[in-house]
């Protein structure tokens, strides 16, 4: 048996590794970077001014310059090592990495429920690199990963703040929860992913994906019940089991 | 790419959309001209980050 990679190592030491750990951190920082900056993409053109007041205008405004700064901050790594992402920056939404970053989003309460649903997603992706192999993605984390927390602490509020009006409001917040719930599921990827099981095993992920999926799963099952909605069964509408 | 070149860029709109929230925040019920100003350069600048026209950002800043 194959044994696992346990030492951690700065940017000058990646091109020392095998073709393999390379190739697996320079997609892995690519795909980071490509969602952090996918989602101001998602949101900004429509949602910046449809804002229901000045100071979730501004929040919105706030939320898109931290997304583009993790960006920042990925792209910076990946450029140290020879990956050069800068061309995500305008890459069209249909050809994002992540399929829950292909569309548009145009209703507010689409926006409330992709920072609780989508942004917590994104926590827990962060939180795959906790303790990794690879030292500079992991300083990038503490400063990330708080204001991820803020985003996803937003939407939730919002998101609750919908379903608590009833009536039509409630059912529209009832309807984003029921589609962006399987895209949240599927941005774990494949339960059986070999990709998954090289990325643990040269300690650039800690979970395999279906762990991380059950786990967001306990955390937000909950959540959804508890703002009197009803949690999508986790079997539909999905691309990824 | 300048790595380096693009990492400075991107810092200076993301601290410039920063200074424009910071700036209205205070004020949000008391300047409503302010605000609305402060709102109409985040969208300029977020357009200008979606964008994402790299080679122009970096056109004047010199070769790699």
């Amino acid at each position: 048996m194959e044994t696992p990679f346990t030492d951690t190592i700065e940017s000058a030491d990646v091109a020392k590794m095998p073709a393999e750990y390379q190739s697996l951190l320079k997609r892995v920082l690519a795909i980071q970077a490509d969602c952090e900056i996918g989602g101001p993409h998602l949101y900004v053109r429509n949602i910046l001014p449809a804002a229901p007041s000045k100071v979730d205008a501004l929040i919105v405004a706030r939320t898109a310059a931290e997304e583009a700064d993790h960006y920042r901050k990925v792209a910076r790594l990946a450029g140290e090592i020879g990956e050069d992402v800068s061309g995500l920056l305008s890459r069209p939404n249909r050809e994002r990495y992540v399929n829950a970053f292909r569309g548009t989003i145009t209703s507010w309460e689409e926006f409330a429920v992709f920072g609780f649903l989508i942004d917590r997603v994104g926590r827990y992706q962060l939180e795959e690199f906790t303790s990794c192999s690879y030292a500079p993605l992991e300083r990038l984390l503490p400063d990330v990963i708080n204001e991820e927390l803020g985003h996803i602490d937003y939407g939730h509020t919002k998101t609750a703040e919908f379903a608590a009006r009833g009536g039509h409001t409630r059912e529209r917040v009832q309807g984003v929860i029921d589609a962006w719930y399987p895209k949240a599921l599927d941005m774990f990827g494949n339960t059986n992913s070999r990709r998954s099981e090289r990325y643990r095993h040269w300690g650039l992920k800690r979970r395999t994906n279906a762990q991380a999926r059950a786990e967001y799963m306990r955390e937000v099952d909950p959540l959804i019940r508890a703002m009197g909605l009803s949690v999508p069964d986790p079997n539909v509408g999905r691309e990824f089991v | 790419m300048n790595v380096r070149a693009l990492d400075d860029h991107l810092k200076e709109m993301v601290l410039a959309l920063h200074a424009a929230v910071n700036r209205a925040i205070p004020h949000i019920n008391d300047d409503p001209a302010l605000v609305d100003q402060a709102l109409r350069d985040c969208a300029e600048i977020l357009d200008v980050v979606l964008d994402g026209n790299v080679a122009e950002w970096l056109g004047s800043e010199g070769p790699a």
